[in-house]
């Protein structure tokens, strides 16, 4: 279903920050921000959180506790082989494939969260408020509900380019 | 630390936005020029050649080639090290350097990367071609199989090598791919053709640069950039451990996985600066591609040619003060002045000497001269791989089997052919994909003057930061 945007188009980022701000102030909500490049004071001005790091440290966690109990499983219990003598649970000399394992686990599980939560997928079709804000415009984008005078006088105060209505 | 305050901007000459994105696709949107076809022709004949000495390598076995029952081990391992050092700079340029916050990677990290990516493919060849039945590679993947099931052995460096190439390629591959997903939307959403628009918005993965995406995007590359550091340096200690680990003289010994490490570093350095040269002077990036990189990178080069000549110096210390008559043999009679002294005394040369030249700042700043003193590496670093693989093992224990050791035209048709598909890889790259990462360029455009408005916030004089 589509529903009616609000589009203010800023030429800089300080405007877009100084507007971000200003607007938080009042209380008014923004829907979203889009960026040529990452810029720190909308991801935290939109209260964006994640929990990414977490997720990798669990993947890290569980992919060595699978990859050491592999290891152990093929080379104590299934066929433990006789290398001269030495003890087949050779606990120091899984450590390396641990790690490498782990490593490739914990890239591929975030390389998929990543996918999942922000929505990048091959096929995928970008919806874009405004086609140049992956060139040189910094674009904030506004439900129509949260529309009014106050917030077309913020966005105008803060050096705002242009001030659109689309249907996305 | 880089500080532009002191060394200079990152990007010079005011741009626009839309400039940078401009200069930077320029290359995408232009018909390939001649020299561009030209060496791509060169590079396609040199994977031609390749492609008949795996061939004959396949169809006649190991055979075709000069190793033998001494020197088991010939070019194919002493190219397969080559190349997978010359991968490790990429990666570890770029992460290292992200991970510390160096913001100079912006220009260059996108071009290491592609290079990494080209150079371990190219690596990974050898060690599937000298299991000489390469139609069982297969058996090498630990899975239940009907042959015991009998599972690989887990404490051979061989098998952790295999993993570690494996898992070295995967992540490379996919940290080059991520970190280019906001470029091709860029090129998506600026293109006019119909063809190129749909094409890079498949690759682009339907990115915006929302918050949403940027904040995930900016974790997973700190989370990957992170984890793969460690993944750097230990492929390539694994190499080293394929050698530490036997009884060799000459390998046998604790140094190697550090020295492993540093000199593919070293080498994939000096290809990173090979290949900054050549970006900088055809493509005319030289406001992106400074002459502070550059110094950047020289530096570097001096500092790692430095451990180099270290290494080699404690190598034979150790040799001498050990009393261990082998390595006493293998490092004064058979490297320092035996029949393979030219090799020995090319990789002094190559890689402790020259790259001192360095020190002079006029060298820093001459483009001719940093491409030729990288190149030298590079050459000194292949003589070093070959003074460990040949020298070692033509000379062991057993006077009565010692022999020498030549390549035939299998051996060089197959390292011809990986240089040929190293050249195309990159040749491709120069051409479809951005060379450098469009939206860091951005974010860094305004770091210089950022950094000198907070300096004098807090009443400091540039001077006094030095």
């Amino acid at each position: 279903m589509k529903n009616k945007h609000v589009i203010g188009v800023f030429d800089k980022e300080e405007n877009l920050v100084n507007a971000i701000n200003a607007l938080n102030d009042h209380k008014i909500s923004i829907e979203e921000i889009y960026t040529p490049y990452p810029v720190h004071e909308a991801i935290h001005g939109l209260g964006q959180k994640s929990r990414f790091t977490w997720v990798a440290f669990f993947l890290g966690l569980v992919g060595a506790i699978v990859v050491l109990a592999f290891l152990y499983y093929t080379s104590v219990i299934d066929w433990p082989l006789n290398f001269g003598g030495k003890p087949s649970s050779a606990f120091p000399s899984f450590i390396i494939i641990t790690i490498v394992t782990t490593i490739l686990i914990i890239t591929i599980g975030s390389l998929f969260t990543f996918s999942v939560r922000a929505g990048i997928y091959p096929g995928k079709e970008a919806i874009l408020p405004d086609e140049r804000s992956t060139d040189d415009k910094f674009v904030m984008m506004f439900r129509q509900e949260d529309d009014s005078e106050q917030l077309r006088k913020i966005l105008q105060e803060n050096g705002v380019e242009e001030i659109n209505e689309k249907e996305l | 630390m880089y500080k532009e305050a002191i060394r200079g901007p990152l990007i010079l000459g005011d741009k626009s936005f839309r400039q940078i994105s401009a200069d930077i696709i320029q290359p995408i949107d232009k018909r390939p020029p001649l020299w561009w076809k030209a060496a791509f022709g060169l590079s396609l004949a040199m994977l031609a050649m390749g492609a008949w000495a795996i061939y004959r390598t396949i169809f006649f076995g190991i055979g075709t080639w000069g190793v033998n029952n001494t020197v088991g081990w010939g070019w194919a391992i002493i190219n397969f090290v080559w190349w997978i050092g010359i991968g490790h700079a990429g990666t570890a340029f770029s992460i290292f350097l992200l991970v510390l916050r160096q913001k100079w990677r912006t220009s260059i990290n996108r071009a290491a990367e592609a290079m990494t990516v080209f150079a371990v493919m190219a690596a990974a060849l050898f060690p599937a071609l000298h299991m000489g039945r390469i139609w069982n590679f297969f058996f090498i993947f630990p899975y239940p199989n009907t042959r015991g099931p009998l599972w690989v052995n887990f404490n051979s460096p061989l098998f952790w090598d295999f993993v570690a190439i494996t898992a070295y390629l995967l992540i490379s591959v996919s940290f080059w791919y991520y970190g280019m997903v906001p470029d091709f939307a860029t090129i998506r959403d600026r293109a006019k053709s119909k063809i190129k628009k749909a094409v890079y918005g498949v690759l682009a993965f339907g990115w915006t640069g929302s918050t949403k995406e940027w904040l995930r995007y900016e974790n997973l590359s700190y989370v990957l950039g992170g984890i793969a550091a460690v993944l750097v340096v230990s492929v390539h200690s694994i190499v080293a451990t394929d050698f530490a680990v036997s009884v060799i003289p000459g390998w046998h010994t604790t140094i190697f996985p550090p020295y492993f490490v540093v000199g593919a570093i070293f080498s994939g350095f000096a290809m990173v600066m090979t290949l900054m040269v050549i970006i900088r002077k055809i493509y005319k990036f030289q406001e992106y591609i400074t002459d502070n990189h550059m110094d950047a990178i020289a530096r570097i080069l001096i500092f790692i040619s430095l451990i180099m000549a270290s290494s080699y110096l404690t190598e034979i210390l150790i040799a001498w003060y050990s009393g261990n008559e082998y390595e006493l043999f293998t490092f004064f009679h058979n490297r320092i002045t035996g029949e393979y002294k030219f090799m020995f005394w090319a990789m002094i040369t190559c890689n402790a000497i020259i790259p001192q030249l360095f020190w002079s700042k006029k060298i820093r700043r001459n483009l001719w001269a940093m491409f030729t003193i990288s190149v030298i590496i590079n050459i000194g670093m292949w003589y070093e791989r070959f003074n460990i693989v040949v020298t070692s093992l033509a000379n062991d224990y057993l006077p009565s089997s010692w022999t020498n050791y030549s390549p035939t035209l299998e051996e060089i048709g197959i390292f011809v052919g990986t240089i040929g598909l190293f050249i195309a890889g990159i040749l491709l790259f120069f051409k479809y994909i951005p060379m450098m990462a469009i939206n860091e360029l951005k974010s860094v455009r305004d770091s210089g003057s950022k950094f000198r408005k907070k300096i004098e916030q807090m009443k400091i004089k540039e001077e006094d930061l030095i």
